[in-house]
């Protein structure tokens, strides 16, 4: 056998070939990509299975997907500094507004969507477009417990006892732990009758979680109400868990989960293909069927039978907060929890 | 002086170790990348720690006088340190003897020993942590078999506990412990042993007089990376320990990433490594002078 001799000018021919072909693949690909932030699990998972396919489809757009929560996806894109590691952002209302306080995305064009008038009004604004809504009240395992009524049952025998708890990292938390608060005297900016309340009652409280971690502590008995979000509850409903979810007398809470262009992003077209995409009919009916249970905003879509509402409008009458004087405080409000909560 | 000089033995010739480049060199990668990746970072961890407000403008201590002013904060540092203290004592309990038993198995059982140590390294600590909550939860197997044993009458609560918390870390942790100590055991002269038991030494007081004195190096660097991890372990503490439990890492997490305000999280990332610091140097103390006895 005769040893293969690789002179240099050989190395440099097939180094070129290769790097050409490589050329090559990238023009069959001339559409591009968009690389989206997006929440791990459930969002990822239903990213994956109809986001992916569709965009694909009718855009030519591949959708590279990194997983990271809300505030990983600011801290990430405020420490990279103008070159940020994603091209969309997907977050909640907080987090949303410390991007446009720290001028973290690019200025959002919303009559490029082809979609717009199927959105409900004021669901897209210069910094980004709704993309889908939460709605939060109390899930209780009806087997174990009476029927709660309002956000004050939680710190009441019998549900006290088997209450499972987040602190304030979370939107849902967050919003929660105000509403409670205002049944006992309080309001969006002042938590402190919360802290009165759940001083009286810590000791009964069952657990006080990871906000990760609550699911499981939910499908494992060690807490049989919380308050949560109507996709949890679907959720571990699918997965067979006894649990219903409850709007509270004084109303259920919504916020909106947005998308959002990273400054700096050099794959801006592919972000509004991608947004267009996702707030589509097909796609977001797609997202609202379990095991997603997203809650759509597209007006075609016809909302499932299990949601706390029949119509979009419907949500207008649900109760709303102001993250822009939350945020501030929210750093104080962590520190208290700690401090009032930790053993 | 070298080992063989010691012993006596005259040995050839070799340069002086300065005069030597291949041998430091080798070191080259680890040292560039220990740099770039490591110290780097760590500088600039130190400057952000110098300044006052949370958008990194006003150079100040504010936050270093905010956190070591605060008997809050201590006592979280405490907690931490004393959450590698009772991991580090509860491995060591548990995994001296596994050990022993080790030493005294033959070869096709040491085999099966290590693979069974090394075996929980294998599956994420993500997966062994959430697997916790199915053993400790109020219908956690512990609590249905305690229950169904009659020994007590209404569920124990173990998660988020601090004693939950080490027993699970304790499981988490233990392969870091046994690998240094199984790797010495395995490299001791079982003579020495025999030798003990022939100048008629009990097996205790060949325990106490041979064994561990020579596997201490072991051990010691077994409770120095257990106690490094097990303060550190974020995922385990925050899913265990919940909210109920604050330990530094959980607080570096908040102000990082839910917060923003970087000039607190440095700060108490460099409480953490000076006080995880502090407890491996303390170990490493408590084995030398044991060593010195010994």
């Amino acid at each position: 056998m005769t040893p293969i001799r690789l002179t240099r000018r050989h190395f440099l021919i097939s180094a070129a070939a290769t790097y050409g072909a490589t050329m090559l693949g990238g023009l069959a690909h001339a559409k591009g990509s968009v690389t989206a932030a997006m929440y791990p699990g459930t969002w990822e998972d239903a990213f994956r299975a109809h986001v992916v396919p569709i965009l694909k489809k009718t855009h030519d757009v591949d959708l590279e997907m990194t997983p990271l929560f809300a505030v990983d996806q600011i801290a990430k894109a405020q420490a990279a500094r103008g070159a940020p590691p994603f091209d969309a952002f997907v977050l909640d209302p907080g987090p949303r507004v410390t991007g446009i306080e720290r001028g973290l995305f690019d200025k959002f064009d919303a009559k490029r969507l082809t979609n717009l008038a199927k959105l409900p009004a004021g669901a897209a604004d210069e910094s980004g477009v709704t993309v889908a809504a939460q709605v939060v009240g109390i899930g209780y395992n009806p087997k174990k417990l009476p029927r709660p009524k309002s956000w004050t049952d939680l710190l009441k025998d019998p549900w006290v006892s088997s209450l499972g708890m987040t602190g304030f990292q979370t939107t849902y938390g967050t919003v929660s732990i105000i509403e409670i608060a205002k049944q006992f005297g309080g309001s969006e900016t002042n938590v402190e009758p919360f802290f009165v309340e759940i001083k009286k009652v810590l000791s009964k409280v069952a657990a006080i979680g990871a906000p990760a971690s609550m699911p499981s502590l939910f499908q494992q008995g060690q807490c049989d109400i919380t308050y949560t979000n109507t996709q949890t509850v679907a959720t571990l409903r699918g997965r067979g868990v006894d649990i219903e979810f409850v709007k509270p007398q004084s109303g259920a809470v919504a916020f909106f989960t947005t998308m959002h262009i990273a400054k700096g992003s050099k794959e801006i077209e592919n972000a509004y293909k991608y947004f267009d995409t996702v707030v589509s009919a097909p796609v977001q009916s797609a997202l609202m069927q379990p095991p997603n249970n997203f809650i759509p905003v597209n007006r075609d879509v016809k909302l499932a039978a299990d949601l706390p509402m029949t119509s979009l409008d419907e949500m207008a009458k649900f109760v709303r907060h102001d993250w822009s004087k939350i945020n501030p405080l929210r750093a104080g409000w962590i520190e208290r929890f700690n401090k009032e909560v930790a053993k | 002086m070298t080992p063989a000089a010691r012993a006596g033995v005259s040995s050839p010739w070799r340069p002086p170790a300065v005069m030597r480049p291949a041998e430091w060199q080798l070191a080259l990668p680890l040292a560039v990348a220990y740099a770039a990746f490591f110290l780097v970072p760590l500088g600039l961890l130190i400057v952000v720690s110098a300044f006052d407000d949370e958008k990194i403008t006003t150079v100040g201590f504010a936050q270093w006088r905010k956190f070591l002013g605060d008997p809050f904060y201590w006592k979280v540092i405490l907690d931490t340190v004393k959450l590698g203290f009772f991991t580090v004592v509860a491995t060591a309990l548990i995994g001296y003897p596994l050990a022993l038993v080790y030493l005294g198995a033959g070869p096709r059982w040491q085999r099966v020993i290590l693979f069974v140590v090394i075996l929980p390294l294998l599956t994420s600590v993500v997966v062994r942590t959430f697997a916790w909550i199915v053993i400790l939860g109020r219908e956690g197997v512990i609590n249905q078999s305690l229950l169904w044993l009659g020994l007590v009458p209404a569920p124990l609560r173990l998660l988020q506990t601090e004693h939950g918390l080490v027993i699970a870390l304790t499981q988490i942790e233990m392969p870091l412990l046994l690998l240094p100590l199984l790797s010495v055991m395995s490299r001791m002269d079982p003579n020495l042993r025999d030798a003990s038991a022939g100048l008629g030494a009990s097996k205790w007081r060949t325990l106490f007089r041979i064994t561990l004195p020579l596997s201490l190096p072991g051990l010691v660097a077994g409770c120095m990376l257990v106690f490094a991890s097990s303060t550190t372990a974020f995922i385990s503490q925050f899913v265990i320990g919940g909210n109920r439990l604050v330990y530094l890492p959980l607080l570096i997490w908040q102000q990082s990433l839910v917060v923003y305000n970087w000039p607190l999280a440095a700060v108490t990332a460099l409480t953490l490594l000076v006080s995880v610091g502090l407890g491996v140097a303390a170990i490493a103390a408590v084995g030398r002078r044991r060593r010195a006895y010994a």
